[in-house]
């Protein structure tokens, strides 16, 4: 098993380095392996996690809620290096190998940060992966991708500079207990919790879920995200929206996990219902009225993370695991539909709502496949996301929030009509006279998607009973046991 | 008749209020290249303030701390800073810095003083302190994480943002000082470089903005709206 | 020379000290600056002369001007007079009338001051004195919170509102000096000073520079006694504020501690040496920066105002 984890940790970094130096195919072939291999890894570390922790070299340890998270980071990574292959065709050799080195070293982040195991290893992790991302938005060398890139990496950095600050009064809180050299290890925080004193606790609580909420594109400090998202590389704007969002907000898991120990449930949860109900709200509104096809799949990423912070709010053991599958759900759909979107964006040549009509008829196997992954975004049954919507609106009426669980509900509706008001036009909307000729760019372009719907399904209709094991020891790590 | 602090609690304090002083400087300034001095002249008074700490409470590491952050914060980013900054080849200050204030300079300082006065009460009402630093000391970095935030937000060019940023983790450098002086050294070392990566890519950002816009102003980044 | 002097005696030669030395002052600043020019410069008596030349002269009255025109300068004398009554110029121990009023009472003064003066200025309807005046009266809508703020940060130092009490706690010790506090308020009233006394960078002293005047033009229009007075009431008002800054923040020793003749006269000559001190700074602050522009005034008095709020920030938790 540490072999697996320290693979992990090496696999994509050194190909990342590798792929400075290489000629293009080899370079999108070692993405592929590396994107691949690591998947296999997660897989692999997945029903040993659902089982005991992992713990390696005191500087990593992986536990069920981590492994969740890695396997969302995992198979995003293997679906959009393959998909990258088809998508970079008419790019030239250096803007690929600096694509693909990029890429590697973004997913190589993402999946280090959910394996740390003390609080400074996770902000630096997370550092790194704004870093990376600034590079790859900015990759595109057109003015709304320059925008896009300063406002992200300003925004996030200060948000993470938050995150530090929160870092930092986790430390004071863990130093009064366990003694001066405490090294922000995450495990010990958590078992003293009830010793900690609370005013730090409470201050870090507050200020991780407003600086690492940055990251994840909560309100008010989402403003980031639909710029980011929409002038990325399409592969990027998968892996931003699908991976990155969660590994953040597993950051803000865990500073959760240490407040909920030391303050008991009330102070965090109403914390997070403010926040995430917020979301929500301004992502179903915001959706109506869209024209970038890319810019709308982000709102639709704000109404996610919105719902996935409601659903922890609400504290039942079911509606944990709900958040839980939704992280995993949410990773396989909303990649499926950036992929998909950009499928129709190099087929049709522009991202706006306005010049992308009659899908159905020009792609056969894209266009459908995007009307399935909006449709899996809005929770159509028998997505995963149907399901782990469900669970969580479950888990909100057994805990007594009834208020929240009916607005959740509420906003959730306003938001399926507003992406798919967009989105079916783009399908079935009348070709105009200059529509492109029928046929799909790339099978390399396809195959990911169809490998992300088969996911999607599975998690909807039968889950396997591995990963629902460790879901099941994830939502006991989250102290859902009130 | 209030009592006056001890030796260290009034060094500390002082260095403190230095420091948001500094920052305020950062404000008023019009050239990037002034603001670029305060930062150094700030992270110097942050690394005094290691020594300070480590002498007070005998911590060996800090020593070591103070003179990482100094050859870094002191030394190599101003440097980056500066050169990135004479990215438009004559020299000087490439077009688009000096204006670039969307309040006056007073009505920005009046306006960073409530800032500053919000983050002082908030953090000093909480009453945390360090074995070795005064609450003031903690008020005080308060203050300058929204002084900082200011900055960012009154000043409408790329390079006074990412001087703001440098000067927010001067600021939780200062908080990290005064309740987390133990903090392990590879930690806090792992931090510096992390700030040097994150200058490294506000620069070659800056850079690329500088190719695209001739000039550093972010006036016209508005093109992604709604 | 243990002759003690009853306390009144003592109080009249505080007022006569700062009324028949503050040309003396307004003197050595010339002298001193005009040295670091590398000039000979005018004598140190020079101001005497020239209020007396002036004194000598006609006084006119501009038609429309009320009776206020004319009492204004009288009004401010008085005022000016009035004051060091109040502040510890020459004892560190308090006079009967010092009780009258604390040093908010001193800073109402001198605003009662500059009020009549800029108000007499109004009346005229000279554009330049008009100019002036409101200039003076905008800069100040900054500058008097400045100042106090600064007495806040008295009051929170010494826990009463005297001047007295704070100069035996800032002589109590020498940690005392050195509080951010203290060195704050300090120096956002040094800043005043040098608004209020019209020196660089607020003013040129030397020159007439109409576009840029305001302490200068608020006298355009008297003449004859009444700009002797005038000018007279301007040199009082700056050693006045000299002394405040150095007796009773940076450097409030030399100051009498009984009533012995021989430790008053030390006291006097105490004083002068500190207000020279003072005038020898703001010389060289002259000779060294350029006057600002007029727009650019307002940044410096929100820099003063930056200063005084700091020094009551860092007293408010207890530990500057």
């Amino acid at each position: 098993m540490s072999v697996i984890m320290a693979a992990i940790l090496a696999v994509p970094l050194a190909a990342g380095l590798t792929c400075l130096a290489v000629p293009r195919r080899a370079a999108a072939a070692v993405s592929v392996a590396a994107g691949l291999a690591c998947f296999a890894g997660v897989l692999a570390l997945i029903p040993v996690a659902a089982h005991r922790d992992l713990d390696y070299l005191s500087y990593l340890r992986i536990d069920a809620v981590s492994a969740v998270f890695m396997l969302a980071t995992g198979f995003l990574y293997a679906a959009v290096a393959v998909y990258s292959v088809g998508y970079l065709r008419h790019q030239d050799q250096a803007y690929a190998r600096r694509f693909y080195a990029g890429l590697n070293a973004f997913a190589w982040a993402m999946l280090a940060a959910p394996m740390m195991s003390s609080l400074a290893l996770l902000w630096i992790a997370v550092e790194v992966t704004t870093v990376v991302s600034a590079l790859l938005v900015a990759i595109e060398d057109t003015d709304g991708a320059a925008e896009a890139a300063w406002k992200y990496v300003l925004i996030a950095s200060a948000g993470l500079g938050l995150g530090l600050l929160a870092t930092v009064f986790a430390y004071f809180a863990g130093s009064q207990v366990l003694g001066e050299h405490y090294n922000l290890a995450i495990g010990p925080l958590i078992a003293a919790g009830t010793r900690l004193p609370a005013t730090p606790v409470r201050l870090a609580f507050l200020l991780a879920v407003v600086g690492y909420g940055t990251k994840v594109g909560l309100f008010p400090v989402y403003t980031w995200l639909p710029d980011a998202h929409s002038e990325a590389p399409t592969p990027v704007s998968a892996l931003l929206s699908g991976s990155l969002l969660a590994v953040s907000f597993y950051a803000i898991l865990r500073f959760y996990q240490v407040a909920v120990a030391a303050l008991g449930p009330g102070f965090p949860r109403d914390a997070l219902l403010a926040f995430g109900t917020a979301s929500l709200l301004l992502a179903a509104l915001y959706l109506f009225g869209q024209r970038d096809i890319k810019r709308l799949l982000a709102y639709s990423s704000v109404e996610h993370m919105g719902i996935l912070a409601i659903g922890v709010s609400f504290g039942a053991p079911v509606a944990l695991a709900g958040v839980l599958l939704h992280v995993l759900a949410h990773a396989a759909a909303k990649g499926n539909a950036f992929m998909g979107a950009g499928v129709f964006t190099v087929k049709y040549r522009t991202k706006q709502l306005a010049g992308l009509r009659g899908g159905l008829g020009v792609l056969p196997w894209s266009g459908p496949l995007f009307g399935l992954a909006v449709f899996a975004l809005s929770a159509l049954p028998p997505s995963g996301i149907f399901r782990s919507e469900f669970q969580i609106v479950a888990g909100g009426l057994g805990s007594g929030s009834y208020a929240a669980a009916a607005v959740l509900v509420l906003l959730v509706t306003v938001a399926f009509l507003g992406l798919t008001a967009s989105a079916t036009g783009v399908l079935l909307g009348p070709a105009s006279g200059r529509a492109p000729a029928r046929g799909e760019p790339s099978a390399w372009m396809v195959v990911p998607v169809l490998a992300g719907a088969a996911a999607l399904f599975l998690l909807g209709l039968h889950p396997p009973g591995e990963l629902t094991g460790l879901i099941a020891r994830g939502v006991a790590q989250l102290g859902g046991a009130s | 008749m209030t009592n006056a602090p001890g030796v260290y609690q009034g060094a500390a304090n002082a260095i403190a209020a230095v420091m948001l002083l500094l920052e305020f400087g950062m404000l008023r300034q019009a050239l990037a290249r002034d603001q670029v001095r305060l930062y150094a002249a700030q992270s110097a008074l942050i690394s005094v303030l290691a020594v300070v700490i480590a002498a007070d409470r005998g911590l060996p590491d800090l020593y070591v701390l103070a003179a990482t952050s100094a050859a870094l914060k002191v030394l190599a980013v101003p440097l980056l800073l500066r050169r990135l900054l004479r990215a438009g080849g004559a020299g000087d200050e490439p077009a688009g810095v000096a204006g670039s204030y969307t309040l006056s300079v007073a009505s920005a300082v009046l306006a960073a003083i409530g800032l500053a006065a919000f983050g002082f009460f908030a953090f000093g009402s909480l009453h945390l302190h360090g074995p070795a630093a005064p609450p003031l000391a903690l008020a005080i970095a308060g203050a300058m994480v929204f002084v900082a935030f200011g900055l960012m937000i009154v000043r409408r060019d790329v390079a006074s943002q990412a001087i703001g940023f440098c000067t927010l983790e001067n600021a939780i450098s200062l908080a990290a000082l005064v309740v987390a002086a133990g903090l392990p050294l590879i930690l806090e070392t792992a931090f510096l470089f992390d700030l040097l990566v994150a200058v490294v890519v506000f620069g070659m950002l800056i850079r690329a903005h500088h190719a695209r816009t001739e000039s550093l102003s972010t006036a016209d980044l508005t093109r992604l709206r709604g | 020379m243990s002759a003690a002097l009853p306390v009144q005696v003592i109080q009249v030669l505080q007022v006569l000290t700062i009324a028949v030395c503050a040309p003396w002052v307004t003197g050595v600043i010339a002298k001193v600056e005009a040295r670091l020019q590398g000039r000979r410069g005018p004598r140190i008596a020079q101001p005497y002369y020239d209020l007396a030349k002036a004194s000598r002269k006609e006084a006119l009255a501009p038609e429309g001007a009320s009776w206020f025109f004319l009492a204004a300068p009288v009004i401010a004398c008085a005022a000016y007079l009035t004051v060091p009554l109040l502040i510890p110029v020459l004892t560190s121990y308090g006079l009967p009338l010092g009780y009258m009023g604390d040093i908010l009472g001193g800073g109402f003064l001198l605003s009662l001051a500059s009020f009549a003066v800029a108000t007499a200025a109004l009346e005229t309807g000279s554009p330049y004195a008009q100019l002036g005046s409101s200039r003076a009266k905008t800069f100040s809508a900054i500058t008097e919170p400045v100042v106090l703020f600064v007495v806040f940060t008295v009051a929170l130092l010494t826990g009463t509102d005297l001047p007295y009490a704070l100069a035996a706690t800032v002589r109590s010790s020498a940690g005392q000096v050195v509080r951010p506090a203290h060195l704050l308020a300090s120096a956002a009233l040094f800043m005043v000073i040098l608004h209020e006394t019209g020196r660089i960078p607020v003013e040129t002293h030397a020159g007439t520079n109409e576009f840029g005047m305001i302490e200068e033009a608020r006298a355009f229009e008297h003449s004859g006694p009444y700009f002797a007075l005038l000018t007279w009431g301007s040199e009082l008002k700056q050693f006045i504020l000299y002394t405040i800054l150095a007796d009773v923040f940076l450097a409030p020793w030399g100051l009498a501690a009984s009533r012995q003749l021989g430790s008053v006269a030390l006291a006097i000559v105490a004083l002068l040496a500190k207000a020279a001190a003072v005038g020898c700074v703001v010389a060289v602050i002259d000779n060294s920066f350029a006057k600002l522009r007029l727009f650019k005034i307002t940044e410096f008095a929100a820099a003063a105002f930056l200063l005084a709020v700091l020094g009551v920030f860092t007293l408010y938790l207890g530990g500057g």
